[in-house]
């Protein structure tokens, strides 16, 4: 059994325009221990995904149907007295860090000390010392606990509330582009402390960023996201094969660490209305090999190698789509027909 | 005219403006059709005075101890109201803005003096002072109006800087300054239109404030002894015991007083919602 | 420090300011000391004997000199009339002024804070919409009208409370026996509640708005998926909401104090308010000026409080 499977999720946002569906249908899962990426533009749905995993959906969006089931048990019908049980004691967020995730009118320590004392009795004496230790371990300055959030930087911040994930140790994190608003320089020290919280320290996660490198470079799974619907979900071969015409389009844009020379390219268009998704295949109005099938159906997610599966019209030209996609011009904004 | 469709769109906006707007008609045509004169003494047929009436067919809300016609009282009432609320929401609403204007957009001393001035204004309790200065001279409506002026303007000039501030650091008025742009140009055509809808709300709140003050100050003793105000006829119920004996004495100048301030508080509520939209309920 | 250290220096000088304009406003009133003591049959040299005695032939700087140092020291000499010192007088009248407004601030602050609280909360609620509408009304109506209202119901026609005063005659002797007293309490329920009715509404229409704001911040989310019980994340969010309200406190505190003197005397409440009108009707300028000066003093030193509690309670000021 996984650790968190989610099923088939649809949720729903109350807009001006009419109900805009924000994830349509999802299903992915996260085994103990592992790191599964949720990679995708930003609107694609991936934060909400995050979101209902922890039950802090904005008043306007709810589950409108689906699973999401942590050691089995669904999430989604839980009463708050129950739910309350899982969150953080089970599942943990590093929110983005552009986010003001902190209480400013609280000290830091108080903040993490609140986190323990919702879930267990702990003496004082032993959560100071707890929160010593995960300072020492997101490499804060212990002199600093007493601290308000506003006296940390941003990325002091971020390590604060990665300690504050920790503090309960639990066996799941959600971490929600935790690198986003920070200079470089800290955007790869944060990560860093992602990396050791996953693999020195045994934790699953789930890693919400729209950084294909960050996936490839920590992620057993990944699972790419589009208008709601996942694309393609695989292991490694997902950034090393693609195959949907999305994933690849998302490879270029981003800096490859072996090939150094490559030119980035971005994908031209924008993300579909979500209020009224078109038909067919949901990127087939940004896609540089779309035919007339691809504007009517789509495309069924279909497996092409053991665990990866791809939702793609042509996956038997992928080998062509690649060389292709390499290529500037192929992601020329196509004179709209 | 935008604001105005707006302010149409809030119920409580509409109301508001349709009871101001029955009042202002009042205060024009109330002493044409009034029928008789605020400081009128209403005789019986055998030629006594008709004192502490109940509501009749003569005299349609009573009279009052001294035989006048509350009726009549209380449209002279809406005139006075409706002048001391103009005048002093457009006295206080120039000052104001003048004075925001110039500090926010000066800044420097000139900024530091005008604010220390505005401290000044702050520390000084509007009604204990107006009375001190109102014994000095004789009472009279255009004194009462000069004290709420300078009791509301520093709120106005208050806000009014906040925003001159928040807009001089603007992108636009950079540009109009590399464009060539002089101060006062700037002040007049870029920052202006941009604080009026500001001072607008405030003349809004500046004819609420007006009419409440100059009740509060009439009904205190300190009126214009030769206007017949909404305070006046409270101060002459309240002295003559009327809320013992006369209950149609005292009800309709403090529900005309209350509605009136009501109505625009909502019509300023409207449009401060149009303003900053944060506000809104729903 | 420094921030504050020049607050204080500008309050002195705000003092300072509305000191000289006390000076020539009482300089300018009808009638001063030597004349309304003296009668027209007094010779000259008794007339010159008063002027001298009250300082009058000094020339104006020196009184002007005299005048700041009284006033700054609390030196407010005697009453006219009354056969008691201005200080005196006034500690009395303050007092009695506190009696009305501290347990109506309290009441106020208190309740306008929860039900702001709850009703930003619950924004859209019906609960919401009721609390803001009746609030809208309330802050807007006139309230000595509505003192006039309540008299008229209560004291006059159902005669269940006492019509005005702040204790009936041959009540309790002494401050703190009437404070004690089940007759005080009867009499301040009227005031009271004109009070409260128009005081709440600042707290609930100010915590709502902030609250709505607080409610918007990631922080919430992130307290929720801490697992707090909703009571603990409205704690966190009122706490947050709370930080304009203190300065808000310090500005409602002054503006209700202007107000006082109406309700004072439409409930015949011996406070300040009251004292200032009777005093200036008797043309007692002693105690009248003394009166205007404590109660300007009161509101610049609340409007300090405010900015130096704000500093406190905001640790990002800090």
């Amino acid at each position: 059994m996984a650790l968190l499977e989610i099923e088939d999720l649809q949720v729903r946002y109350r807009t001006g325009a009419g109900e805009a569906r924000a994830v349509d249908g999802v299903s992915c899962a996260i085994e103990t221990g592992m790191c599964l990426g949720l990679v995708g533009e930003s609107g694609c749905g991936k934060s909400t995904v995050a979101k209902a995993v922890l039950g802090i959906l904005p008043p306007a969006g709810r589950v409108a149907g689906g699973a999401i089931r942590y050691e089995g048990r669904d999430l989604v019908g839980m009463t708050p007295r129950e739910l309350r049980r899982i969150r953080w004691q089970h599942i943990a967020l590093v929110p983005q860090s552009a986010m003001n995730g902190l209480d400013p009118v609280y000290t830091v320590e108080r903040q993490l000390a609140e986190a323990i004392t919702a879930h267990r009795s702990m003496p004082a004496a032993q959560r100071r010392h707890r929160i010593a230790e995960l300072f020492a371990l997101v490499g804060l300055e212990a002199g600093r606990v007493r601290d308000y959030p506003h006296q940390f930087s941003g990325g002091m911040r971020q390590r604060a509330m990665i300690a504050m994930a920790m503090v309960l140790d639990p066996p799941l994190i959600v971490a929600d582009e935790p690198t986003t608003g920070l200079d470089v320089l800290m955007q790869d020290q944060i990560l860093q402390q992602i990396r050791l919280l996953h693999e020195r320290l045994g934790k699953a996660m789930l890693l919400i960023t729209h950084d294909m490198a960050v996936v490839a470079e920590n992620c057993d799974r990944i699972a790419v996201m589009y208008a709601g619907r996942i694309m393609e979900y695989g292991g490694e071969a997902v950034f090393r094969t693609p195959y949907h015409p999305y994933t690849l389009g998302l490879c270029n844009a981003f800096p490859d660490m072996a090939d150094r020379g490559r030119a980035l390219i971005s994908i031209p268009g924008t993300p579909p209305d979500l209020v009224s998704p078109p038909d067919g295949c949901r990127f087939h109005a940004r896609c540089p090999f779309a035919t007339a099938l691809c504007a009517t159906m789509e495309p069924p997610l279909v497996e092409v190698a053991a665990g990866h599966v791809v939702a793609c019209h042509y996956i038997e030209q992928a080998d062509g789509f690649r060389a292709r996609a390499a290529d500037p011009a192929t992601w020329q904004e196509r004179v709209p027909s | 005219m935008q604001g105005l469709r707006v302010i149409l769109r809030y119920p409580s906006g509409t109301a508001g403006l349709i009871v101001v707007g029955v009042f202002a008609v009042l205060a024009v045509v109330g002493p044409l059709i009034a029928p008789h004169g605020p400081f009128e003494v209403v005789y019986r047929a055998d030629h006594s005075v008709l004192r502490l009436a109940q509501p009749t067919g003569q005299a349609w809300f009573g009279t009052t101890n001294q035989g006048m016609d509350v009726f009549s009282q209380l449209l002279w009432g809406t005139r006075v109201a409706l002048i001391v609320g103009l005048l002093s929401a457009i006295g206080s609403v120039i000052l104001g803005t003048v004075v925001g204007l110039v500090a926010g957009y000066f800044g420097g001393w000139i900024d530091e003096v005008l604010m220390r001035l505005t401290d000044v204004a702050f520390g000084i309790p509007f009604l204990p002072f107006a009375m001190v200065v109102i014994s000095i001279t004789r009472p009279s409506l255009g004194l009462v109006i000069l004290l709420v002026v300078f009791f509301l303007w520093r709120t106005t000039a208050r806000v009014i800087r906040a925003q001159v501030l928040s807009l001089r650091a603007r992108p636009f008025i950079w540009a109009a300054r590399a464009a060539g742009a002089g101060d006062l140009r700037i002040l007049v055509r870029h920052i202006t239109p941009n604080v009026l809808p500001l001072s607008f709300l405030y003349a809004a709140i500046g004819v609420q404030a007006g009419v409440m003050l100059e009740a509060a100050l009439s009904f205190l003793g300190y009126g214009d002894p030769n206007a017949m105000s909404w305070g006046t006829m409270l101060n002459a119920a309240f002295q003559a015991g009327a809320m013992r004996t006369a209950w149609w004495w005292v009800l309709p100048p403090g529900i005309a007083l209350s509605l009136f301030v009501i109505a625009i508080f909502m019509i300023a509520r409207a449009y401060e919602e149009l303003l900053n939209p944060r506000l809104r309920v729903i | 420090m420094a921030a504050v250290l020049r607050r204080v220096l500008l309050l002195a000088l705000t003092v300072w300011c509305i000191l000289s304009i006390m000076f020539v406003l009482f300089k300018l009133l009808p009638g001063d000391p030597a004349t309304i003591f003296v009668d027209n049959n007094m010779p000259m040299e008794m007339i010159e004997h008063q002027r001298q005695l009250w300082g009058l032939n000094d020339p104006w700087w020196v009184q002007y000199l005299r005048y700041i140092v009284n006033m700054a020291l609390f030196r407010f000499g005697d009453s006219f009339f009354q056969n008691q010192t201005v200080a005196d007088i006034l500690a009395e009248k303050v007092a009695n002024t506190c009696a009305m407004i501290v347990p109506a601030l309290l009441v106020s602050v208190v309740f306008g804070t929860i039900l702001g609280a709850l009703a930003g909360w619950k924004r859209g609620s019906r609960f919401e919409q009721a609390t803001v509408t009746t609030s809208l009304l309330l802050h807007s109506a006139p309230s000595f009208f509505m003192g006039i209202l309540v008299l008229m119901v209560f004291s006059y026609q159902l005669r269940w409370l006492p019509p005005g005063g702040m204790v009936s005659l041959g009540g309790p002797e002494g401050f703190w026996a009437m404070i004690a007293s089940r007759d005080y309490l009867k009499h301040l329920i009227l005031p009271g509640l004109v009070l409260v009715s128009r005081e709440i509404t600042g707290p609930i229409l100010l915590v709502r708005s902030s609250m709505l704001e607080v409610k918007g911040s990631d922080f919430i989310d992130i307290l929720r998926a801490k697992g707090l019980t909703e009571r603990r994340i409205l704690v966190h969010a009122t706490r947050n909401a709370l930080l304009p309200l203190v300065t808000y406190i310090a500005v409602m505190t002054g503006l209700l104090l202007q107000g006082q003197v109406l309700l004072e005397i439409i409930f015949a409440w011996p406070g300040i308010g009251r004292e200032l009108v009777t005093a200036l009707g008797d043309l007692d300028y002693p105690v009248a000026q003394a009166a205007l000066y404590v109660m300007a003093l009161v509101i610049l030193l609340l409007n300090l409080l405010a900015d130096v509690l704000y500093g406190l309670i905001d640790p990002r000021s800090r």
